[in-house]
């Protein structure tokens, strides 16, 4: 899956309309409309992983397909959002252009092995960075700090105000997913329902079927997004999720690699405009302040 | 491997609940698919339709989709399944007694004309010559197909611990593997096991029964 | 035995007609059998016999006309007319004997499911039948394990059972080797000598001539002629009957 190369074309159209003929060739555009410039001539020493990405042209990155704002695939079959943006990022520094990005749907479950089989250069899917997945493969970033919170019907009838309340209501997470973990682990008399997807329990909150959805205040935001103003956030994120990009175990290099280019991302506003134009234009909220990446 | 003895108490208590789920959307399904098939043959043409209509409308359906009606489209008319367990049961026996009335049919379709129509001229009624005559003869030929289906049905069931809330041999898998990176591989491997030991022994005994009610004939 | 017995009417047909599909199979039919009597329908294949038999007990419906056994109205369909079926034995030419059941099971089934009888009774009374027709120590078989001529008669028990009315016969003995067409047919000669009222679609002219009252001759979905045996054999008056016999008499 790559992006089509009539959006690059499309922003060079942009430029010549605009007098500013001289960056066209560097320059690709995506749809959503944030910019990543791509590194011409890019140079790294011989053997590393950077190299040979540099030198194939191409890199294979696994995202999430169904994550609003953060990766989800479109009607056109490429996906957009946060992630896909970092992922971009990244790629350009290696001097490889967003078209030329091998896109892997990676779900919560698979991940892990598809770095362990070399079946993707790295992970970038909402990848809570923790310890026991650092013993078998290891995360640059963190690149966003998400917080578990809790999701409500509009007017929050039954005043939930944070975790406290788990033991009294019916709480919606998915089947798997750490916001789940936290709750059986922290709550073990809170009356959890797993369903596989977010969707479902917004809809089983829709009906009544449970009072209330717990997950990544970033998923949350993206449902009530969607929501037609049924639901609401209680908006009191009460754990810490950073966010890391999945590399394979020991690759110390691509990692600092990856991590440099973060701080860079930082500094020159494009981490920022990538939130604007992707995650924050859904979820209507300012660009955050970047979390520091975590050189371990 | 480990990971999988680790986790034992959870794969046995998924695989009771599997199994509970199997037998009583199974039994469910032969019932209501069998009266289904009573209706599809049936001289009365309301029925008949009622048959095929369910059918058609059933077995082109994908299970997730018969899941999501049960699970969030009841509650719309008031229907609301606390009872997760509950819910997935009634969708697995909505589902499979499509089949079963197909494989039924087939069977009582391939019992000799001459076999109902001497039970009619001896008096019976329509559902009693379907019940003593025509149906115990076509459940021989329907026991390979039937098994067919409940093995697929055991496997369906997966269905509903993967995405709907019940707590089955399927359901497990996430959170361990989450809680264990890297042991994917192992905890498919256990998930498969343990439906293995339901669809395993089914298999023997349907072919069992197989060989055994062959040699009446 | 030829002479008819005065009897009152039991089955009436009158003014019955057919169709599968395009076909007129069953033309203005009219046929009255009184009480006791033996009715020998005969006519070349494809001539209607068996739809007329199949229509007596309702197994085939018919467009129009009228059927009444005992005075009765065919009902159209139920519980209705399941009753009246039982008033109706059949035999069938190819047995139709419940393949999954024992010889005495096959018997039995009626007597206990539709007359209610308990399961003794219709069991002591099946093997009075069965003996009666010559298969009594056959009863713990299943029909696989019988001849032809024996799975026949266990048939003719197994209609006995409901003590019917009236008996039909389509063709017994057409699917029979030649050396058990007599033990069928003297089982038949004999019902006829106990008084039972029956309609037989046959080509035995022996039993014709030994057991009816009265031959119909059938072509082309119409009654052409009724007659009564020794008149029919001996002085056919239509054409298409003296044709008809001339070639099944003349092999
Ligand atoms: N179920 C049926 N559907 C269509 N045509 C039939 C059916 N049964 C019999 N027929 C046709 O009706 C005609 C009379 O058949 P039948 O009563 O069996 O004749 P017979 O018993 O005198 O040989 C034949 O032409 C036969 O092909
Ligand atoms: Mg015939």
């Amino acid at each position: 899956m790559r992006i089509t190369r009539y959006a690059a074309a499309l922003a060079a159209a942009g430029v010549v309309l605009a007098g500013c003929s001289s960056e066209a060739g560097d320059q690709a555009e995506d749809a959503a409309g944030n910019t990543v410039d791509v590194q011409e001539d890019v140079e790294f020493e011989a053997g590393t992983t950077m190299a040979e990405l540099a030198e194939a042209g191409t890199i294979t990155v696994g995202t999430k397909f169904d994550q609003p704002g953060f990766g989800l695939v479109g009607p056109d079959g490429e996906p957009e959002g946060f992630d896909v943006e970092m992922a971009k990022i990244v790629a350009a520094e290696l001097g490889i252009a967003p078209e030329d990005i091998e896109w892997v749907e990676t779900v919560s479950a698979n991940r892990e092995p598809f770095l362990q089989n070399g079946q993707v250069d790295m992970v970038v899917a909402t990848y809570t960075i923790n310890d026991a997945r650092k013993e078998i493969i290891d995360f640059a970033g963190p690149y966003y700090e998400a917080g578990q919170d809790i999701m409500v019907a509009a007017g929050n009838p039954l005043g939930v105000t944070g975790p406290e309340s788990f033991p009294d209501i019916r709480t919606c997470s998915v089947n798997g997913s750490t916001p789940a973990q936290y709750v059986q682990t922290n709550y073990p008399d809170a009356q959890l329902t797993l369903f596989g997807e977010y969707s479902q329990c917004a809809e089983a909150l829709r009906n009544g079927q449970v009072d209330a959805v717990t997950t990544d205040n970033v998923i949350l935001t993206g449902l009530v997004a969607q929501s037609d103003g049924d639901f609401e956030l209680v908006g009191n994120a009460f754990t810490e999720e950073p966010y890391g990009i999945g590399i394979p175990k020991g690759d110390d290099e691509f990692r600092a690699f990856i991590n440099d280019t973060l701080e860079e991302a930082y500094e020159s506003g494009t981490w920022a405009d990538a939130w604007d134009a992707t995650a924050g234009a859904i979820t209507d909220t300012e660009a955050p302040e970047p979390p520091a990446v975590d050189r371990y | 491997m480990g990971v999988v003895v680790e986790n034992l108490d959870l794969f046995w208590s998924g695989f009771l609940r599997t199994l509970l789920m199997s037998v009583a959307a199974g039994v469910i399904a032969l019932l209501l698919g069998t009266v289904l098939a009573g209706f599809r043959v049936s001289p009365v043409p309301p029925l008949r339709a009622l048959g095929t209509g369910y059918v058609n409308v059933v077995r082109n359906t994908p299970l997730t989709a018969v899941f999501v009606l049960v699970v969030f489209g009841l509650p719309q008319v008031d229907l609301t399944f606390q009872n997760y367990v509950l819910a997935a049961i009634v969708a697995l026996s909505v589902y499979t007694s499509a089949f079963v009335c197909e494989v039924v049919r087939s069977g009582i379709n391939s019992v000799a004309a001459g076999q109902a129509e001497a039970a009619r001229a001896l008096g019976l009624t329509f559902r009693q010559s379907l019940g003593t005559v025509v149906l115990p003869q076509a459940f021989r030929t329907v026991v390979p197909p039937l098994g067919n289906v409940w093995i697929a049905l055991v496997k369906n069931t997966s269905i509903a611990g993967g995405g709907f809330a019940v707590a089955d041999i399927a359901f497990y898998g996430p959170s361990i593997i989450r809680d264990n990176p890297g042991s994917a591989l192992w905890v498919f491997a256990g998930v498969a096991f343990f439906y293995m030991v339901i669809t395993v022994p089914s298999a023997i005994a349907i072919s069992r029964i197989e060989r055994r009610t062959a040699i009446v004939r | 035995m030829t002479e008819r017995p005065a009897g009152e009417p039991l089955v009436r047909l009158s003014g019955v007609n057919k169709w599968f599909g395009e076909l007129h199979v069953l033309q203005d039919i009219d046929l009255t059998i009184d009480r006791g009597e033996v009715v020998v329908v005969i006519g070349p294949s494809g001539s209607g016999k068996s739809t007329l038999c199949r229509t007596i007990n309702r197994l085939e419906s018919i467009e129009n006309g009228e059927i009444t056994i005992d005075g009765q109205r065919l009902p159209e369909e139920g519980k209705e007319l399941a009753r009246l079926r039982a008033d109706v034995g059949m035999v069938f030419q190819s047995f139709n004997l419940f393949a999954h059941k024992t010889v005495l099971e096959n018997v039995t089934l009626g007597p206990i499911k539709v007359r209610k009888q308990s399961k003794a009774d219709a069991e002591k009374r099946a093997r009075e039948l069965l003996d009666r027709v010559g298969v009594g120590h056959q009863a713990d078989k299943v029909p696989a394990q019988l001849s032809g001529g024996q799975q026949q008669r266990v048939a003719i028990a197994r209609a006995l059972a409901m003590d019917p009315k009236v008996m039909l016969f389509d063709e017994p003995t057409s699917a029979l080797d030649p050396e058990m067409i007599n033990e069928v047919l003297d089982v038949m000669t004999s019902l006829a000598r106990d008084g039972m009222t029956m309609i037989v679609v046959t080509h035995e002219m022996g039993f014709a001539r030994r057991a009816a009252n009265r031959v119909v001759f059938m072509d082309g979905g119409r009654i052409v002629e009724s007659a009564t045996p020794e008149e029919f054999f001996t002085n056919p008056t239509s054409d298409r009957a003296k044709d008809f016999l001339s070639k099944i008499l003349n092999h």
